[in-house]
Formats: C-alpha cells, structure tokens, sequence
C-alpha cells in the first residue's frame, strides 16, 4: 500500500494512488450496484433542462441549499457590536456552538456567545432555572457590563418569556438589579439572521430608550445602523474614515463590529473589544435621525425610531457611484457638513478606474445571491457598470423585496434580463444557471458548488466567506470601497480569460500578458 | 550604426511622404530629430523588436541592460498558432562589469545557451544603446555563433538612440533583406502565392482575413512577421506578389522584395468594407497578371459580394443608434483612414484624425472630403489632446496606448483600437466587431457619470 509510516501521505494524494484508485474502482463495480453511468448522466443533464426546471420551482415542502441563516445569528451578530457586552442566547447550547463557529471562520477571530443550555428537562419544565444559572455564570465568568438575550428555537417552542424569566432572575440575584439585560425573542422558525438583527437591535434600544425616567430630548447627533454585514470591519472603519473627512463627529454606530471581529495580535486575548457603548446607545435616543444601512435588517428599528420622533433614512447596501453619492449627501445634508475635496478626489478615481475597465464587465451578464440589502445594492452597482444582473435571487427576500427589484431593474436598460427570485434557494439557482446561464455569479463561498457544478465562476462578495480569507478587512461602502468590488469583479473576469486560454498549444495564443 | 544605412533608410523612394517634398528636402530624408524634453513615443529598438518578434519560432534575445526587455517583453497581443517561443524573454542583462569588460562573450554563451536548451531555428539578437556604445560588435558574434551553431544568428542593429520606432520597423525590414529573404527556397510554390508583409496578427487578426483568401484559393506564402514562420519568411522571395498591409513602416521591404525579386507590390488595408474589398481584388488581379489562373477574379468577386452584404446588413441596425454620434480617430497608424468609410456607413460622423503619417497629398484630399471643420492634428501633447477633446466634443475617441488614458480625463468615452487590443478589427467580420465595441462603449453608464460633476458639487 502507498500508505507507510515512514511517509503519510495526506487525503489530496492518498486516493490518488493506483492502489487506492483501483480499491475504489473494484468497490464501486462490486459492491455499490449503482445505476449505469449511461443512466446518471441521462439524469444528470435532465436536471439541467426546463422541465427540471418546472418540477424544481413547483417544490413546495423542501428547500436545498438555502442561502440564508436563522434570526439568532443574527441577533448574537447584532449583539456583539456592543462594548462589553456578552450575547447570551436563551435555548440549547448547540445552535450557539454553530454561530460561534460560522462567525468565527468568516471572521478568523475568536467568537464569544454563550447559552442558557436548556436539555431535555428544561423542555418539559422551562427553562427559568437555566435562565437563573445561565446569567449567574455568565456574569461571574465573563465579567461584561452588559448581557444580551436572545433565544433559540428550543426557548420559544415551549414559550419561555424573556421579559419575566428576566425579572425573576435579577429577583433571585443572578446579577444586579440595575445591570442592563436587554432581549429579543428570535425564533429561527420565522424570517432569517437579517430580521433577527432587527429583532435585537430594537430590543437593546428598546431596553435602554424605555427606561423609566428617560425622555428624549433632540440634538444634533445622528445614528448609524450597518446592519448584518460580513464586510463589517472594513465597512464600519471606511464610514468613520469618511465622516472624519467630513468633519462629522457627533454620531453613534449602532452595534459597531469592527474591533471584536479584527482584533490584533499582540500577546493580549480580547473578549471584548471596542463596540457601541451603554452611555452612547442611552444617548442615541437623542439623535436628531437615525439612518439605516440596510432596510431589511432594521424594518422595526426604524419604525421604533421614527416612533421616538427621529428622522429615519434606509438605504440598501449602497455600493458603487450613485449609492455612496445619496448616502453621503443624506450625511452631508444631516449635519450640514460639507463634502470636502479629498472625498470629491476619491469619487473621481473611481470614475476613472470604472472608465479605465468598463469594456470588460459591459455586457457581462451576473447571477446575484444573498441578503435582500445586498442584492439590490449590488444589482445596482453592477447596471451603473453596464453588467446586466440577471438572476437576483434572496432565499429570505419578501414579495416586497421582489417588487423593489424589479422597481430598480426597470429604471436601467441593462436590468431588461433580470428577474428577482424571493424566498428561492441555490437548488433553484441551480436551474436558473442552466436554463438561462450567466457569465458569473456573485454570492458567498456556498455558491462554490454552483460554480463546480454549472461552471459559472463564482465572485465572493457577502457574508458567509469562509474559503477565502481576510475579504472582509476591506471595505466595499464608500468609493474606496466600490473600488475593491470593482476589482474583484475584474480580476474575476480576467482570471477567467487566463483560464480559458491556458493550455499549451492549444489555446494560448491568447494568453496575453496586458490585457 | 552605419550612416549609409540610415540615410538609405530614411530616403525612400517608394514613400509619398517623401515623394512630395521638394528636392532638397527629399535628399535630407525623413530624419527628424526627436525633440528633447517633449513626451515622444518607443525608441529604434522597440519598434524593430515589434517588428520581428511575431516570427513565432525563432528566439529572441536582447542584448542589453535589463530595462530594454524587460520592460517589454510579451506587450503586445501578437498571436501564434503554434510556436510560442517568441514569447518568451530572452536577454543578456548587461551589468556593470559587462560595460567595462564588453559583453560579447556573455552574448556568444547566451545564443549557446539558447540553442542549447530550446533549439530554434533561428536566433535573432538585439543591438541595445549600452552595448552599441561600448562597442559590442554583435554582428561578429553573430557570424560567428552562427557558423558554430549551424543556423541562422541574425544581428539586429537598432540601438535606441538612433532614432524613432517607426524608423526601427524599417531597421528591422532591412534586416530581413540583409539575412533572412531569400536565405531558404519553399518546399512548395504556387501561382497564388503571396507575402504579407507589415501584418502582424494582433489579436488575430490574420484569421480573419486568411478563410476569405483560402475560399478564394490564394495561398499565404509568408508574413512578415504575424504569425510568422522562420522558414516561410526566408523563403518570402518566391511569392508572386506581395502586400503592404501597414504601409509606411516597411516600405522598404515592399520596394527591395520587387527590385531584387521582381515581385509586385500593392498597399493596402483590411480595416473596413471598402479596404478589405480593394484588398482582395488588387491581390486577385496582381497574381493573375503574373500568371495566376484568372478563375481567381471571379471567385474574389463572388466572396467580396457575398461578404460585402453580410457586413452591410449587419452594420444597418446601428445607424439609427449611431445618428448624430461624433467619432475622432486617433491611431498614430497612417491608415486610420481607412476605417472612416466603414464607420460612417454604420451612421457615424467622423470629425477629426490624427495625420502624423499622412503625407501633404493625403491631408490635403482629406481637407477636400471633409472640410475645413474637420480636425487634423499632428503630434499632440496630453494637453493638447485633453483641450482637443474638449472643444471637439466628440462621443467618442478611437485611439491606443498612450493617449486612452488621456481621453478619460477629458471625459471622452474611448475604444482601444491599438496594439494592446483584445478584439480583431481586420476583415468584414472584423469592422462588425469594431462598430460593436463602439456600441457597447457608448451605452455604457459610466459615461453620464464622467461628465457629470460629483452631485452635491
């Protein structure tokens, strides 16, 4: 055998070896009685035809692939973006263990979430015990100023109420009577991670903005909500940057992700690390608006905000010339501060770089996938590039969101070939890819499998990217940030031509070295 | 760098330019001196290097300090179908020591080594400014190693500083003459045998004109140089006639390969419907003349027909989005001219050109044809071309290499029509793709937003 102590030969090699390649062969001609290659790749190519397509759309009970995540995730995102702040999520302990692990591979940093770790007893019985223990330790152990809750499936199946099972845990001294505990009940059996952020965003505000005693009393300040981002650090970092370049400085980040997702190496472990503090997020009630970076992430936030008699701005995922343009003219017109030159500069290299490649992506036609925000701001960018999105495709986007696609197709010749597919998952991507294919598709690294299987080349541009590192240290708001989208796109595009013009003698005499 | 050489090369005769002087400037030549301190484009060596390079089987060695090659090597999208060799950079890298010592030796052991490891057919070398200056003598090595090795080594002397790169593609022609055409006879000849010559394949172009000529049974005997052959371009004195295809730069080429070989030469284009049809009839008609069968006229006519309908039903969707759009050329290359009738019958207005090659003759007809308020410039610097740009308020500029960038700035939506392009223009097809790429290029959205300033502004 090739494998010896001597030299152990790893999984990319190992099967690779004659031996094992013929174990392989023999096993599946002996033992797997499996259908004849003549009739898989029958079914293989069937499911790439409109018929498969047809019986693929009429799916009513399942859903394969779907490229959204549940309300807790969300929440414990949301949640993080506060100083000392300890998410504390109110249900069974192995939901947590996977937003811990999916924030921390997108991220490559340590995750810190905890759980009330209900089991079968706390089912039956509920899970106020839990709750008293849960905070107890969690106070004592992590030493936060602030815990925040949320909750699983488990929780709310059995219909545990936060609002009392948290009053009676302070009662029974679980921790202080005037520590801050703030709430969310997130379901994962309704929406997605994007709602549940706007569940918990609106529960902190709520917890503090509805103290007794608090009235509001308006200044000049206005908030900032970025909403579920997995470009969070580079983007929270690039909108501080600009309104530095502004001269704006009274404003709050509300749940600012940036430092406890990129914290350095330097000997010192970080629990917690920068984030929106208490003092701040009491004081943002005061704020004369508050804008919000994603409108599908922040749905009830604003309504709440309004409600408290702020002004209230949505945008969706701005990206590219026209969405940093209204965002920052929305600032610029907020605080009356002025546009200096050096953003004006940065905004005219963009225009140039996109003038410099435009005949590379003009044309192009693009698959789009991921949350509502994202899609309609990448949409959008891509038809300001002269690329036509093609399939837009959210699995937690709303009818509402479809018209609001569709709205924004129609106001660009180059949205004639697109169409919003709400509530779909990758398993229809799939089909789209086939039946009406693309050149490339933007999505996150799932969509690798789409690109294995339909051979669209996959751009890695929203949350979760775990398979490529350190995208989300740079920023894609702001024009600095379209640049970076843009180059991801080109170098995309340019990789793909040096793929299909590289082999030796056949097909590269158009391996080109300028392009 | 011998003076007789360069005072011949400068004083052709075949060249109109030169032709429409007055006698005592003709016998000065065209030799200008370039302007110190003025922005001016590649030097003798660049332009015989692009000249020769797309002969795909040879090697290709610089002799010089780094920067010649490697600021060069493999920038131009010249395509082969099958060599890749001239791809690949080969250079001496002069240092230090070699400008004391001389680098003949290391040239000799560099050829060695190349023959060696890579055995081509041929070796063309590269005089550079360093080793020109510390007297290299590069065509003693060559003898010599080409003797030693039993193939051709040949010397190319275009030092830089001798001159422009237009003056080096005739450096480079003349090279050619000197000790490559006619140094093998072809394995086969026809009555339909034909040389290329100043075609270089950019982007592929050649295919896009090569079916057209086999449909019509003329055989591509040689280029000179894209996609080039050694054997086929040494063998290039037997073609029955021979095309110009960027004219001015190896005209002596054109002129020698009729005077010692007695072949026929007529210039000519494939950009645009109206060249590329001239093209294939003069070609039909000249080798007919010498004894081609005459079938070969009507088979031209019958693929010009045929070819000419095509491309005009697929030009006619674009007048309507073309009408009223406004188009300056600027090319460097002297036959940008001849894209103008393709696009104005796809609906565009042409408006200005640059002339830096034309001759008085052709300013003049232009001047003719298109009045007074058409722009013909000569050599521009950035500033000039920005404030050009501006005040012609075109919708658009063709151009290439270093004044794209400056269209931009100018906010003029532009097409790179030059060296580095992706897209073959050449042939029927080829002007189809061109009017294309100007429809994608003007409906693209950035534009608008070039020409508008920042919002809040």
């Amino acid at each position: 055998m090739p494998q010896s102590a001597e030299k152990i030969i790893d999984h990319m090699d190992l099967f690779r070896q004659p031996e094992y390649v013929d174990l392989l062969a023999r096993k599946r001609a002996e033992f797997e009685n499996k259908h004849p290659d003549a009739e898989i790749e029958r079914v293989a190519e069937w499911t790439k035809t409109e018929e498969y397509q047809e019986k693929n759309f009429a799916r009513e009970a399942l859903v394969v692939n779907p490229a959204k995540a549940c309300q807790p995730l969300g929440a414990v995102f949301a949640s993080q973006g506060f100083a000392d702040t300890m998410s504390f999520v109110h249900g069974s302990q192995g939901c947590v263990a996977y937003y811990r692990t999916h924030l921390a591979r997108h991220f490559k940093e340590p995750n810190s979430a905890v759980s009330s770790s209900m089991t079968e007893d706390a089912a039956v019985f509920g899970g106020l015990n839990n709750m008293i223990d849960g905070l107890a330790n969690t106070y004592a152990l992590y030493k936060p100023k602030m815990i925040v809750v949320s909750t699983t499936c488990m929780a709310e199946v059995i219909g545990d109420d936060l609002h009392s099972f948290i009053g009676n845990s302070k009662k029974k001294g679980s921790v202080p009577e005037d520590f801050p505990v703030p709430f969310a009940h997130t379901p994962a059996f309704v929406g997605s991670h994007v709602v549940g952020y706007d569940n918990m965003i609106k529960g902190i505000l709520n917890y503090f903005w509805n103290a007794e005693g608090v009235t509001r009393t308006e200044t000049s300040s206005i908030n900032l909500i970025p909403g579920f981002d997995g470009y969070s650090v580079g983007n929270i970092r690039e909108i501080k940057r600009l309104f530095g370049l502004m001269g704006v400085e009274d404003y709050t980040i509300i749940s600012d992700t940036s430092e406890v997702y990129d914290t350095p190496t330097d000997g010192q472990y970080r629990m917690y690390a920068g984030g929106t503090t208490i003092e701040e997020t009491k004081e943002a009630l005061n704020a004369k608006a508050t804008i919000s970076m994603q409108q599908y992430c922040t749905t009830q936030t604003l309504a709440y905000a309004e409600e408290k008699g702020q002004e209230v701005f949505n945008f969706n995922y701005p990206l590219g010339i026209q969405g940093t343009d209204e965002f920052l003219m929305r600032v610029s017109a907020l605080t009356g501060k002025l546009i200096p030159e050096e953003i004006k500069k940065e905004r005219g290299r963009l225009v140039d770089a996109i003038g410099d490649s435009h005949a590379h992506i003009h044309g192009k036609r693009f698959a789009v996938y991921g949350d509502p925000d994202f899609c309609l701001g990448m949409s959008r960018f891509l038809m300001e590039l002269g690329a036509e999105p093609v399939h837009i495709l959210s699995t937690g986007g709303t009818k509402k969101w479809a018209k609001q696609v569709q709205k924004l197709l129609d106001g660009s010749p180059f949205g004639k070939s697109g169409t919003p597919y709400g509530g779909k998952d990758l398993w229809h991507l799939r089909s789209l890819l086939f039946t009406n294919p693309v050149d490339y598709l933007i999505g996150n690294s799932y969509g690798k499998f789409l690109e294995r299987d339909t051979k669209t080349p996959l751009i890695r541009l929203t949350y979760p990217i775990f398979d490529r590192h350190h995208h989300h240290r740079f920023p894609t708001w702001g024009y600095q940030g379209a640049l970076t989208v843009l180059v991801k796109l080109l170098d995309k595009i340019l990789d793909d031509m040096d793929v299909r013009t590289n082999i030796i003698g056949e097909t590269d005499y158009s391996f080109d070295l300028v392009r | 760098m011998h003076a007789d050489k360069l005072t011949a090369v400068f004083n052709e005769p075949a060249c109109a330019h030169n032709h429409a002087k007055s006698e005592g400037e003709r016998n000065k030549g065209c030799r200008k001196a370039l302007k110190p301190g003025a922005a001016a484009g590649g030097c003798a060596f660049d332009g015989a290097m692009i000249a020769l390079q797309p002969i795909a089987d040879a090697a290709h060695l610089v002799h010089g300090p780094i920067g010649c090659w490697g600021n060069a090597w493999d920038a131009r999208n010249t395509w082969s179908s099958g060599p890749e060799l001239y791809r690949t950079g080969f250079t001496t890298e002069l240092g230090e020591l070699d400008v004391i010592h001389g680098g003949e030796k290391k040239l000799y052991k560099a050829i060695k080594a190349i023959v060696d490891k890579y055995d081509p057919p041929a070796v063309f070398v590269y005089q550079t400014c360093v080793p020109a200056m510390t007297g290299d003598d590069i065509g003693a090595v060559c003898k010599y190693a080409a003797e030693k090795f039993a193939r051709p080594v040949i010397p190319v002397d275009a030092p830089g500083f001798v001159g422009s790169k237009s003056l080096g593609n005739k450096l480079a022609g003349e090279t050619l003459l000197d000790h490559v055409i006619g140094t093998v006879e072809p394995e086969l000849t026809t009555p339909t045998d034909i040389v290329l010559v100043g075609e270089y394949n950019v982007a592929g172009e050649l295919w896009q004109v090569k079916p057209l000529l086999d449909e019509i049974g003329i055989r591509i005997l040689a280029t000179i140089s894209g996609d080039g052959r050694y054997r086929e371009v040494a063998s290039a004195h037997r073609a029955r006639a021979a095309m110009l295809v960027c004219s001015q730069a190896m005209l002596n080429v054109g002129r020698k390969l009729q005077e010692r070989y007695g072949i026929p030469y007529f210039e000519g284009s494939f950009y645009g419907v109206t060249d590329m049809s001239e093209a294939l009839r003069n070609m039909a008609r000249i080798l007919v003349e010498r004894g081609a069968p005459p079938e070969i006229v009507e088979r031209a006519e019958a693929v010009i027909a045929r070819e000419e309908a095509k491309a005009h039903q697929r030009l006619a969707p674009y007048r309507s989005r073309f009408a009223g759009k406004r188009v300056l050329l600027f090319t460097g290359g002297v036959k940008s001219w001849s894209m103008v009738a393709a696009l104005e019958e796809a609906g565009l207005t042409i408006i200005g050109s640059s002339v830096k090659k034309s001759t008085a003759a052709d300013k003049e007809r232009l001047r003719q044809l298109k009045g007074d308020e058409f722009h013909q410039w000569d050599d521009l610097k950035p500033r000039d071309i920005d404030r050009m740009l501006r005040d012609a308020k075109a919708d658009i500029l063709l151009s290439g290499g270093r004044s794209q960038f400056v269209a931009l700035k100018a906010k003029v939506p532009w097409l790179d029509i030059n060296q580095e392009r992706h897209h073959a223009y050449a042939g029927y097809d080829g002007i189809v793709t061109l009017v294309e790429e100007i429809d994608k290029t003007l409906s693209n959205p950035i534009w608008p937003q070039v020409r508008l300033p920042a919002p809040w502004a």
